[in-house]
């Protein structure tokens, strides 16, 4: 028997308050649409959205949209949410490893506990906020060929 | 050289609660009477203080100026150290530069907080945005995603994290000042069964959140033999590194700093692991400890389980750990915890661990952890090595 987890799309989230510099990041996700910070001197991503570049200090980042496809890099099964996540557990939380080189943290559903493991291919899954934008979290992909 | 230079003449700390209607600052003043009490140095030639930071302080942006007027203390030196878990072990070392610098003669550190009846923090970073909308529990869901990746990379036998566990409180049993919830003999299969909070982190991985306060008196070693001082402790080797490999995007988190402060530790000291007498590791989460083992050279990396099983950790084995029960099994007093196991470590090079004393006084390594960042380990890691009046 599959042991039971919970998607917690029906939890009760404030939708997050951005700052001055990750605002592009959430007025995209109004359109479903992953948007990253890229370095335009050394040519890499990097996530969560900083006001400058990790790697050289200086500020010529540009956005760019992404698909949001990438592999669990590792995860955890929460048993005690905080807040409103009491009450809903157990639930997933995993690091997943874009294809573009960047690791995110986020609530992986859809997926069964037995099914969940490292390396496991997701893509993007959407949960609406009540404020239109959306949360960005995973869910398993097929295999790419 | 500034930091042998540095002598540690005294050391205090309260019984940790799990909650405690006393006030902070009267945790503080405590701290002082014993502090003075026991080296016989007056108020009045402290002229230093520095601070650990404080979740009950948390909301004052005061708060070295504002503990040092509730204690009347006149100084030529104030600073709290923001380092979270590594703030008491930093302390030290900022101790050491003031007084080599010539800033002031004598440092009281204070490492007091009331977290668990008064906690004022507002974190402003990363986590409202990144972190809170997906049910984050903090540090348990951190390092359970640094366990489950550990496991993946290197296996993972769970039993000898158990092992460190049963140790830590076999210590804490021997501890007056362990907070009493937690001073109840544990078993590895205890462990393995206790409940899970972030698979695979069980409750007795954890620390508990508690309210307590411990400190110490630093000054010049020619001062203190100045003033006739018998004993004290000197920190011969210091590292420290916040943001171990920050600008790179994808880490690997059973890595972390403690591999580049340790590194700077041992060449400062002309010590090796294997020289290390006792060793008294940050311990939020159990895996922490081996972690540290790991990244400090004791075993290497991927081979901590195996070490675990092969070497005693108790205080009479031979190779004792965090000798007073670490904060697993002491309790954690909030942003003071990195005290504990810091003045468990003097404590022991005095000779003063009475039914707890290790054998083997020759140095004690002490270590820190402060901060959980954004899908790493840690932020900021401290390694310190000791040595009994060199």
């Amino acid at each position: 028997m599959a042991t039971p987890i919970n998607d917690t799309l029906d939890v009760t989230r404030e939708p997050p308050r951005p700052s001055s510099f990750s605002r592009p990041f959430w007025e995209a996700t109004r359109e479903k649409k992953l948007l990253l910070q890229y370095c335009k001197r050394t040519g890499q991503y990097q996530f969560f959205p900083r006001p400058t570049s990790l790697f050289t200090g200086r500020r010529e980042l540009e956005w760019r949209e992404v698909s949001g496809h990438g592999k669990i890099f590792t995860y955890t099964v929460a048993h005690r949410g905080p807040g409103h996540f009491h009450g809903h557990e157990p639930y997933l939380i995993a690091t997943v490893t874009l294809d573009e080189g960047v690791n995110v943290i986020a609530n992986l559903v859809h997926c069964d506990l037995d099914q969940v493991k490292i390396g496991m291919p997701v893509k993007p899954f959407w949960l609406k906020l009540a404020n239109g934008t959306h949360l960005l979290m995973f869910e398993p992909a097929p295999a790419k060929p | 050289m500034a930091l042998r230079d540095t002598a540690i003449i005294g050391y205090a700390e309260t019984k940790i609660f799990d909650k405690t209607d006393r006030d902070v600052f009267e945790l503080g003043a405590d701290i002082l009477d014993s502090l003075l009490d026991r080296t016989g140095i007056e108020k009045g030639e402290i002229d230093g203080l520095l601070l650990s930071s404080s979740m009950t302080g948390a909301g004052n942006p005061f708060w070295s100026q504002t503990t040092a007027d509730q204690l009347g203390l006149e100084l030529d030196f104030c600073q709290t150290v923001d380092l979270g878990g590594c703030s008491p072990v930093g302390c030290v070392a900022r101790a050491a530069a003031a007084i080599d610098a010539g800033y002031c003669t004598t440092a009281f550190l204070l490492f007091a907080d009331a977290q668990a009846s008064e906690n004022r923090m507002t974190a402003r970073g990363f986590g409202q945005e990144w972190n809170a909308p997906y049910g984050l529990i903090g540090p348990p869901a951190a390092f359970g995603l640094l366990s489950r990746r550990y496991e993946h990379q290197y296996g993972l036998d769970y039993r000898m994290l158990g092992k460190l566990a049963v140790a830590q409180r076999e210590h804490a049993l021997l501890n007056d000042n362990a907070c009493e919830k937690l001073r109840k003999k544990i078993s590895i299969d205890d462990y393995l069964n206790s409940r899970m909070i972030a698979d695979p982190i069980r409750l007795l991985d954890c620390v508990m959140v508690c309210d307590g306060a411990s400190g110490l008196l630093v000054t010049s070693t020619a001062r203190a033999k100045a003033k006739g001082l018998s004993r004290f402790v000197v920190p011969i080797g210091y590292g420290e590194r916040t943001n171990y490999r920050e600008a790179e995007n994808i880490v690997d988190i059973t890595e972390s700093g403690h591999s580049a402060a340790g590194q700077r530790a041992f060449a400062t000291s002309g010590l090796k692991p294997s020289d290390i007498a006792s060793f008294h590791p940050y311990d939020d989460f159990i895996i922490a400890i081996m972690l540290q083992l790991e990244m400090l050279g004791f075993c290497k990396h991927g081979q901590g389980p195996a070490f675990i099983r092969e070497n005693d950790f108790l205080f009479s084995g031979n190779l004792p750990l965090n000798t007073g029960g670490g904060q697993i099994s002491a309790g954690q007093p909030g942003l003071a915890g990195g005290g504990v196991n810091l003045v468990e470590a003097v404590r022991q090079l005095f000779g003063e661990g009475g039914h707890r004393q290790v054998k083997n006084t020759d140095n004690a390594l002490v270590t820190g952890i402060g901060w959980i960042p954004y899908g790493r380990n840690w932020g900021t890691s401290v390694v310190m090595i000791l040595t009994p009046d060199a």
